[in-house]
């Protein structure tokens, strides 16, 4: 019985990527992915998305309201690897081309009900000036290879130095992941 | 879902049942109607319902008046006529509501007016009784299903409301019986509810469900059951502590508890709280009731090192001192090599002098000298130490603080502690008595030995009227105070007699308490035997034979007699008789003994003969020492002469450097006896000081030493080891032995700076001494010398240590070591000492958890488990078969597997690199997953100007210019690729000069059969080649209709049939790659090992018509295939070079029978001479990946990087010289190749040059052709090429470049192009010809290592992988360019304008086209060679080989069969006896010159047969690479029906295990 069907919990996580502030910019899209240990598969729903482009909103909170839904479910037998929510807004630069705007991780929530995060952003920096003056100019900002390198420890020692949290942009995501933890008893 | 589910299923059917019933139904509606409300009230408004309910229970009407607060407008309309108490509801249900209430409220009314009768009749039913077993839960969670349901809530019967809650409310109580607050309440409440909810379902909604939905505040509720809060309020003491018990403060009673932890007062309560509920076991709280807490571990203040803010202050307070690193090799395997700096620690020695206490030339009064001395030396040290008057002070101080404890004016303390202290002390003085009086004895009877001994002495002298000695002691008389004296010792007496009257009372009291005792028990005893005497008496009338068989015990009972009281009179006799034995009586006076050295030696001329014999004889002798150290003698001291004292004076200091770790430290005493050869007296042994023993601090010691040795003197000495007497009758033998004392001292030096030069501890070392010395307080106390454990031990059980200090704790530890035995020293020290403390589980289970096993070992990344997803959640799911390749490969480790390589030593070998590499792949690990910010990040480059003015060149650039260039293609990164992505795309441009058909006849043979072998199609068609016109072709057919096939992977394409010696296909062939496991990392596509084989077959046509008269009608042509040649090229090298183009040599057996190349060479020569120089065919070919591959070169450059700052042993200077050197070739030409440094198998980066040294080749090589130079220098060759290659970025993963020097090559048998050239270079070397080694990017190999030599006014380019050399001037070479030659010491780097060998000038002494590494700014500084003094070669064993060759005959002949799966497979033994006479005739002429002889030895032997077949040779590695050539050749692949085979194998052994094989494949066909 047991071999047939291994024991596995599952976490259902759905909630929204809220609005971000980004001051500065405006008509930006984000981008969502998810980053799980080896222990964890999806098995329903969308592991990454793309959301509309959106304005910045007319009132005092100049928000830029996405509320873009998530919704997965993961299965998994270890809580190592807990699956980390990995975005990556973007948006055109004067030239209009698409740049990166911010990265930023968290951790999906350990406990059921509703949560807020509210993910500070950041970009890496260019290595030098004359660098910085030419990626803007030729619209290709330093980025990541991989978003997903954001949530993972590998190989950022060096880069520290380079990749500042510049602004105070944030964005709120609500994920309010209601999760059953079912552990698995066949009978 | 769950079980309750489906519970609520059933109970919901069961209404079904009884739908009709009208009071369920109704009750349902109540139920409904109040549960409504509730629900959506926050619980805040739960007391308030409370009331309501209450209200409800006391008098139903009561609702009605509240009802008008909440009820809404739809509420009154909807209560129409009826005047019903409505529910205390918050309802805020809107007017959408109402179709569907409406109809609701209609079926109700139906209902209700059916049921209202029979509601008022009937009491109530069973089933709501029923209903209450399902426990709260489950209701609950009914309950909660349906959350948006909208019912009506109008219509109430008061009756049957109130009816129901009396009920429900009881049934609440029933569930719970004893409400407390109002949560339970509630919950009954929900349970009531609910009961009624389930009546709704029934009735109105069976089969909709909505999901599932907890509310928040029912999960509060659940949770809040289910966990237990401890409360914040303080614990009452009494609660905590075991029952009657009082709590009891250590602080107050002067222990030491050390500083608690602090911890805020309310969590201390919820941690008391929680365990008191959780673990009332109690072990948890201390004596005085609070949480068992060790001391607060956190240091007061900060121990990190104040941050310096500014860079500048770092470097201003730090001094940085550069030192090289040293490797420390302890002696077990320490190997002094030159290189290596001298040790930099160092003992001092100093040896002072020597003193002997005895010596064969002692005179007698020499022997009573030294006596006398040896004891006055003893007086003296029991003088300074003057114990005796120390321990009498002691006991006069115990005995005041006794008299003062005893003082009742003395402030109270408890009695008992009062009474305590005082026996302590009376004991102590006790002993403290005892002590004194023996010291004071000792002191008596030293004093009076002394005496006696000096009165022998003057005796002696008297006897013998000389004096040898300036002894003399005098006697010193020190008057005395008489009367005190003699108080004192009254006194002292007295106060003796009464100590003891006090202990013999004590002990009377004592005695007499058990005598009492005793003589109780023996009353009682006596008594009840005389009752029981009494008792056997009547018995033993009864039953008179039983009273054998008990003896009476009566004899036992011995009454006890009192003890006898003590006599004051007779303990007084007793301590007078004491004292006058032991100590100093009042009226003698103290004598003080006194020796100088003021007597006067008698001169020699006043002394009888046998005495200046003896002073002579002692004038003669002379004493040295030696130093040794580690048993090598290391230094030795001037020889000086023994002074007539037998004193000798040295005063000399050695400074020993040492690189190993002491061991022994001996001094060897020599004495010479005038000019014979010294004689070892005695050695001493010194010990080696501990490390906190430095010079200057070390204090002087004398260490004795005594010898055997036996000497008879004819003289006045007394000798050694013989027997002589002072008496003059000769009684009263002594016999002693030379002996002496070396005074010295041994100390750690101490450097400039003052860091002492101490070794640091050794492994071996590290016993018992140094796990001591970690407890601190040792050393506090400032012994150095841990030697006696027992004594500390003692002294710290003494002292009273207070064990809970933590200033203690390394003793206290140090005494429960020594304690409980010196077996258990722990020699490692606890890191986390806690960790026990935290283990939830013991080792053993976690271990033996399967779980944790597949976790650990895939965290380790043990390559079966790297990727392993899911790991199962228990240990049950997890199959054993998981771990079962794993166990087996490491089982599989250390047994050698000889299945695949048949050879024992390769296996060997094979085992060796694995483990090699293993090892390697470890090292780098980390440096694997350290990633460059390029990994991380995509930035554009910054445009510098050159790149802006290409781009902007391009602008006015052609737009389709006449010679186009080749734009890079894009690289792609290896992640993203999966099968099927990755093509090897292989571009055969044309062949020269491909062998070609020879008629099948020679001359003098029937001609008929040529006619056989022919293609008529093709006679006609003019090829440009096609030598029709040539003589030897009277029939004008094609020479050769070659085709390529390209097999990689066992995918195998091929191109179209070309024609003629020279075909020209320039077809593409294009071949999926697979990588293994679907891998595409870097590191997995460096490692593939796979080769692409480029075969070169000529097609021919047979015609199997058998019959002529058909021949008319039809043509059946069969077409054979017969293999040509081939050319192997690595796949890692493709993937290396991304690219590989140009011509390359095609490997063609020595003897092709059937085909030849001279009548190719013949038509050639007229029109091409360049390329009838050279001897072979060729074929250009063009092969790459595509997409275009990143080659992990980065991850090379970064392991290279990495190494170089690992470890070397190389002169600093050299490799900034080596740097340097590198960094200016580079920016001349940085396509060159420039190696200057190379890292060896250790990982040590070591210069290059250092690995190019003559080494001898096998002498069986040399005797072959004694005269002939060149010959043997291509033995030699050939002998190297015969070593396998084994390119090093497969056997490391791509990681490094290791270069094993020859001796290692030789004996793994396995290396690539460097070690290859590196041995034959050194071959060259010691055969005197001028050799270097010649690095540089060949075809098709890629940057590789050529040797280059110089012989007879031209270099040869040799290839050492392939044994071919060529000429410089050699199109055909291999070598395309030459980045730098590297001889025995220096390094040239090829500076000229070209690097192609045909345009350069090898002259290495032109600074202007060679710049030289070593020049007269740095010149060579002669470095030592790695490689060995000289290779040493075992013989091979001819047996073996010979067996091996069985081997791999019978496995070839198996492989043949077995790719031959439909058809039989006949073996042809004649043919196969020829085939393997023959190949040794081969090796002997490496595959030349026998080809005419041999084909016409087959033809004479196998006349009637088609023969195809050739030889295949190859150096032997493996048994694999030999099937793939057999394979590769597809003589398998003939399919006549007749065909035979026949198969030979012929190995012959070289030195070194070195094997050449031959294989000898060929297909018969026999003729009709």
């Amino acid at each position: 019985m047991a071999t047939a069907s291994p024991s596995v919990f599952l976490l259902m996580v759905n909630g929204q990527v809220e609005s971000a502030q980004f001051p500065e910019y405006d008509d930006l899209y984000c981008k969502y992915c998810f980053v799980y240990g080896q222990d964890w598969a999806p098995t329903a729903g969308l592991e990454e998305g793309i959301s509309q482009i959106t304005s910045k909103s007319q009132d005092v909170r100049q928000a830029l309201v996405w509320n873009f839904p998530i919704d997965v479910t993961f299965k998994s037998t270890n809580p190592y690897g807990w699956p980390q929510i990995v975005l990556s807004v973007y948006g055109p630069d004067m030239f209009g081309n698409d740049v990166v705007r911010g990265y930023g991780a968290v951790h999906v929530p350990f406990s059921p009900g509703r949560h807020k995060r509210t993910i500070p952003m950041f970009v890496p920096e260019s290595t030098s000036k004359l660098q910085k003056f030419t990626s803007w100019f030729m619209g290709r900002r330093p980025e990541y290879t991989d978003p997903k390198v954001v949530a993972q420890g590998e190989g950022r020692e060096d880069e520290n130095a380079e990749a500042e949290i510049p602004r105070s942009t944030w964005v709120s995501l609500c994920p309010s992941p209601a999760w059953l933890m079912l552990p698995f008893c066949p009978q | 879902m769950n079980p309750r589910e489906e519970k609520v299923k059933i109970i919901t059917e069961e209404f079904i049942e009884n739908d009709e019933d009208a009071d369920m139904g109704r009750q349902n509606k109540n139920s409904k109607v109040r549960r409504q409300p509730r629900k959506k009230q926050p619980p805040t408004a739960v007391p308030k319902e409370m009331v309501s309910e209450k209200s409800h229970l006391g008098n139903p009407q009561e609702p009605v008046q509240e009802e008008p607060k909440t009820r809404l407008l739809s509420m009154t309309v909807r209560r129409g006529p009826r005047s019903l108490p409505p529910i205390p509801s918050t309802s805020r249900t809107g007017f959408a509501e109402f179709s569907m209430r409406g109809r609701m409220r209609e079926k109700l009314q139906a209902a209700r007016s059916k049921a209202e009768s029979a509601l008022l009749q009937e009491i109530p039913t069973p089933r709501p009784r029923r209903l209450r077993s399902p426990s709260k839960k489950e209701l609950e969670t009914e309950f909660g299903t349906e959350p948006g349901k909208e019912v009506e809530r109008t219509q109430q019967e008061v009756d049957s409301q109130s009816y129901s809650r009396v009920k429900f409310h009881d049934s609440a109580r029933k569930i719970k019986p004893k409400p407390q607050d109002e949560e339970e309440l509630l919950n009954g409440d929900d349970a009531e509810d609910l009961l009624l909810g389930l009546d709704h379902v029934a009735d109105d909604f069976v089969a909709v469900r909505p999901a599932d939905y907890e509310s928040i505040h029912d999960r509060l509720q659940i949770e809040r059951e289910m966990l237990f809060i401890p409360s914040r309020q303080t614990v009452p003491t009494y609660k905590k502590l075991p029952e009657n018990v009082q709590p009891r403060f250590l602080e107050d009673e002067g222990l030491y508890t050390g500083v608690r932890p602090e911890v805020a007062r309310t969590n201390q309560n919820i941690m008391e709280n929680r365990l008191l509920m959780q673990d009332p076991e109690r072990r948890w709280f201390g004596d005085d009731g609070r949480i068992l807490a060790l001391p607060n571990p956190i240091k007061p203040f900060p121990s990190r090192p104040p941050v310096l803010t500014q860079e500048q202050s770092i470097k201003a307070e730090l001094e940085t001192l550069y030192k090289k690193a040293v490797k420390y090799v302890h002696s077990s395997q320490h190997v002094i090599r030159s290189g290596d700096p001298p040790g930099n620690f160092q003992l001092d020695i100093d040896i002072s002098g020597l003193i002997f206490t005895h010596h064969p030339c002692f005179s007698r009064e020499h022997v009573l000298a030294a006596k006398l001395a040896q004891l006055y030396d003893q007086y003296l040290a029991r003088h300074q130490r003057n114990k005796a008057k120390f321990l009498t002070d002691k006991l006069q101080a115990l005995r005041n603080a006794v008299q003062t404890g005893l003082d009742p004016e003395k402030p109270h303390q408890s009695l008992d502690t009062i009474q305590k202290t005082i026996n302590e002390y009376k004991s102590e003085i006790r002993q403290t008595r005892k002590f004194r009086d023996a010291e004071q004895e000792k002191d008596r009877t030293l004093l009076k030995t002394i005496i006696k001994v000096w009165k022998e002495m003057k005796s002696l002298r008297e006897f013998q009227r000389f004096t040898n000695t300036p002894l003399k002691l005098v006697l010193r008389k020190e008057k005395a105070d008489q009367k005190a004296d003699e108080e004192a010792y009254e006194a002292e007496i007295q106060a003796e007699i009464s100590e003891l009257l006090e202990e013999h009372t004590e002990e009377y009291a004592q005695k007499m308490e058990e005598y009492r005792t005793s003589l109780h028990q023996w009353k009682a005893r006596r008594k009840a035997q005389r009752a029981k005497k009494k008792k056997r008496k009547q018995a033993a009338e009864e039953h008179p034979g039983d009273e054998i068989a008990e003896p009476y015990p009566e004899e036992d009972l011995v009454k006890p007699s009192p003890p006898e009281p003590t006599d004051r009179a007779v303990i007084e006799q007793e301590v007078r008789e004491r004292a006058a034995q032991s100590r100093r009586r009042p009226w003698e006076p103290t004598l003080v003994p006194e020796l100088s050295l003021a007597g006067s030696v008698t001169p020699n001329d006043q002394c009888p003969r046998a005495e200046v014999w003896r002073r002579e004889d002692v004038k003669k002798r002379s004493v040295y020492l030696k130093v040794l150290f580690n048993n090598k003698e290391v230094s030795r001291t001037v020889s000086r002469p023994l002074g007539a004292d037998f004193r000798v004076h040295f005063g000399q200091i050695f400074n020993l450097q040492i690189v190993n770790w002491p061991e022994s430290l001996t001094l060897q005493v020599y004495e010479t006896i005038g000019h014979s050869n010294p004689t070892l007296l005695a050695e001493v042994f010194l010990p080696i000081p501990e490390t906190t023993v430095v010079t200057g601090r070390a204090p002087t010691e004398e260490v004795e030493f005594s010898s055997n040795q036996h000497v008879t003197l004819d003289h006045e000495g007394v000798g050694s080891g013989v027997p002589f007497s002072f008496e003059a009758d000769g009684s009263n033998q002594l016999t002693l032995m030379t002996s002496g004392k070396v005074s010295h001292s041994v100390a750690w030096a101490i450097g400039e700076n003052g860091i002492p030069l101490i070794p640091p501890l050794s492994q071996q070392n590290i016993g018992f001494r140094s796990a001591l010395k970690k407890a601190d307080a040792i050393s506090s106390i400032g012994t150095s010398g841990l030697t006696d454990m027992k004594k500390l031990a003692k002294w710290a059980a003494e002292s009273k240590l207070d064990p809970n200090d933590p200033n203690n704790a390394p003793l206290m530890q140090l005494i429960s070591v020594a304690t409980s035995g010196e077996s258990y020293v722990p020699d490692f020290f606890r890191l986390e000492q806690l960790q026990q403390e935290f283990n939830f589980v013991s080792d053993q289970e976690l271990n033996r958890s399967k779980r944790f096993r597949l976790l650990h070992l895939r965290s380790q990344e043990v390559p079966e488990f790297r990727n392993y997803k899911q790991v199962p959640v228990y240990d049950r799911e997890i199959m054993e078969k998981v771990f079962q390749d794993y166990e087996k490969r490491l089982r599989d480790r250390n047994v050698i597997e000889t299945k695949e390589h048949i050879d024992t030593h390769r296996a060997i070998v094979a085992k060796y690199l694995q483990q090699v590499r293993e090892s390697v792949i470890n090292r780098f690990l980390i440096a694997k997953q350290y990633f460059l910010l390029a990994d991380m990040i995509v930035e554009e480059e910054v445009p510098n100007i050159s790149i802006l003015g290409l781009s902007l060149f391009k602008l006015a650039e052609q737009k389709r210019p006449l010679r186009p260039r080749r734009k890079g293609r894009k690289k792609v990164t290896a992640q993203n690729l999966s099968d099927g992505d990755i093509k090897l795309l292989v571009n055969i441009v044309r062949a020269y000069d491909i062998p070609v058909r020879k008629p099948a006849v020679s001359k003098f043979q029937q001609l008929s059969r040529s006619s056989r072998m022919f293609s008529e199609k093709h006679a006609a068609s003019p090829s440009t080649y096609s030598p029709t016109h040539n003589a030897d072709y009277p029939l004008g057919q094609v020479l050769v209709r070659p085709f390529v096939e390209v097999s990689f992977q066992r995918t195998v394409c091929h191109t179209t049939t070309a024609e003629g010696p020279n075909p020209s296909w320039n077809e593409e062939l294009e071949l999926p790659f697979r990588a293994p496991n679907g891998d595409y990392s870097t590191a997995s596509l460096q490692s593939v090992k796979d080769v692409v084989f480029i075969n070169i077959f000529d097609e021919v046509l047979h015609e199997v018509l058998e019959d002529d008269r058909e021949r008319g009608s039809g043509i059946h042509t069969r077409i054979e295939r017969h293999w040509l040649g081939c050319v192997k090229i690595p796949f890692s090298t493709i993937y290396f070079q991304a690219r590989i183009d140009g011509t390359f040599k095609i490997d063609i057996p020595p003897v092709l029978l059937g085909y030849s190349k001279e009548q190719n060479m013949i038509l050639e020569r007229g029109f091409d001479s360049v390329r009838s120089l050279s001897e072979g065919s060729y074929i250009t070919l063009f092969i790459t990946i595509e997409p275009q591959l990143v080659p992990g070169e980065s991850i090379r450059e970064k392991m290279s990087n990495m190494l170089k700052k690992f470890e070397s042993q190389e002169d600093e200077k050299l490799l900034q010289a080596t740097e340097k050197f590198q960094a200016e070739c580079a920016l001349k030409f940085p396509n060159r190749q420039c190696l200057t440094t190379v890292i060896d198998i250790s990982g040590k980066t070591v210069f290059i040059t250092r690995y190019l040294k003559p080494l001898n080749p096998p002498q069986e090589l040399l005797n072959v052709y004694p005269n002939n130079l060149q010959a043997t220098a291509e033995l030699v060759a050939r002998y190297v090429s015969l070593i396998p290659f084994l390119p090093d970025t497969v056997s490391f993963g791509g990681i490094c470049d290791l270069w094993s020097t020859s001796d290692q090559f030789l004996d793994l048998l396995a290396g690539d192009e460097e070690e290859h050239a590196v041995l034959l270079c050194n071959y060259f070397l010691s055969l005197g010809k001028k050799a270097w080694l010649l690095m540089g990017n060949a075809i098709p190999e890629g940057p590789t290592a050529y040797v280059l030599t110089w012989e007879q006014g031209r270099y040869l380019i040799w290839n050492p992988c392939s044994g071919h050399f060529y000429g410089q001037f050699d199109t055909f070479c291999p070598l395309k360019n030459v980045g730098c030659l590297i001889g025995p010491d220096n390094i040239w780097f090829n500076i000229q304008r070209y690097d192609s060998p045909l345009r350069i000038n090898f002259d290495v002494t032109r600074p202007k086209l060679w710049k030289s590494f070593f020049s007269r700014s740095l010149p060579y500084p002669g470095l030592s060679s790695v490689q060995p003094e000289e290779l040493i070669y075992q013989r091979s064993d001819k047996a073996a080989a010979a067996e091996l060759q069985d081997r791999i005959e019978k496995i070839l002949k198996e492989k043949i069969m077995d790719w031959r799966p439909r058809h039989l497979t006949r073996w042809n033994r004649y043919c196969t006896s020829t085939l393997r006479h023959f190949l040794p005739l081969l090796e002997k002429s490496q595959g030349e010159d026998v080809e005419d002889d041999h084909r016409a030895e087959l033809l004479k032997q196998l006349g009637d047969y088609r023969f195809s077949g050739f030889p295949l040779h190859m150096p032997y590695s493996e048994v694999k690479p030999l099937i793939d050539a057999v394979y590769s050749t597809g003589v398998h692949n003939i399919d006549v029906p007749n065909v035979e085979f026949a198969l030979a194998v012929y190995i012959h052994p070289y030195p070194k295990n070195v094997l050449s094989v031959w294989i000898y494949v060929a297909s018969l066909i026999r003729n009709r």
